[in-house]
């Protein structure tokens, strides 16, 4: 891949629709398990680092173009001829 | 979220939001813990001398003396949201003209359990004065030991831990052995 294309980071419809079910899977269950965690080790240090954890594990895997998210590239109908003016 | 920009646009939104309901959600957990500490306090000694005012050098005002027994157990305030406690001990007593006055004699900053027990027998930090200048006008004060819990996030809670079970005079001023 080119620089350009790296930095892009273009994925598929498919793709997307993917990675905003993750994001939104993982964000809320995080927030849920963090608090959860903390409170029954009664450390507030555990809660946020949990989450820090999360979200830097989360970053890893929905912002690179993975190839998983390309995995159903739009299929364009072939070149017809030029329909008469 | 075509693209990297995207995906972090929208990924930080829900984020930012979810991070305001973790915080929210600790902050509103404090009030599940309704913890009340009591302790003692005993006035060992209070005295009022004749002195000169900080401030102006030529001005003459009265100043009162504490020494104070103070014991206290405050652990049970620590729970996973409590960041320190400011503890204090405060002189009350109502002028013959009925206003009421609260005089902050002695602080502490507590910053973790371990440090919670309080038992110590001290004078006073801060001056007790009067604003008038002079005791003599003054009835009888209680002496209270309240505590702020400073939470990490949320409300901050106040309390009284100790009181003296009676009042205690002010003595007539005298002045200072030189």
């Amino acid at each position: 891949m080119t620089i350009q294309e790296l930095v892009e980071g273009r994925i598929d419809f498919k793709g997307q629709k993917t990675a905003d079910d993750i994001v939104r899977v993982v964000l809320i269950s995080s927030t849920f398990l963090s608090f959860v965690i903390g409170f029954v080790f009664s450390s507030l240090m555990i809660t946020m680092s949990t989450f820090a954890l999360c979200t830097v594990a989360l970053s890893l895997v929905v912002l690179p173009p993975w190839p998983m998210f390309n995995r159903h590239p739009v299929t364009w109908s072939s070149v017809q001829g030029h329909s008469q003016k | 979220m075509h693209s990297i920009y995207a995906r972090v646009n929208n990924a930080s939104a829900l984020w930012s939001t979810c991070v305001m309901v973790l915080l929210g959600a600790v902050a509103l957990s404090s009030f599940l813990f309704n913890a009340d500490p009591k302790g003692d306090l005993g006035i060992v000694s209070l005295k009022v001398y004749h002195s000169k005012t900080r401030r102006y050098p030529f001005k003459n005002e009265e100043i009162g003396f504490v020494k104070f027994n103070l014991s206290a157990d405050l652990t049970p305030l620590f729970n996973w949201n409590t960041k320190q406690l400011f503890v204090y001990l405060e002189a009350e007593y109502a002028s013959a003209q009925g206003v009421n006055n609260t005089v902050v004699i002695w602080d502490r900053i507590v910053r973790s359990k371990e440090d919670a027990t309080i038992d110590v027998v001290q004078k006073d930090k801060y001056r007790l004065r009067d604003l008038s200048g002079s005791f003599s006008n003054v009835l009888a004060g209680q002496y209270s030991l309240k505590y702020n819990v400073m939470p990490y996030v949320g409300v901050l809670s106040y309390g009284e831990a100790a009181r003296t079970s009676e009042p205690i005079e002010f003595p007539a001023a005298r002045d200072s052995v030189s």
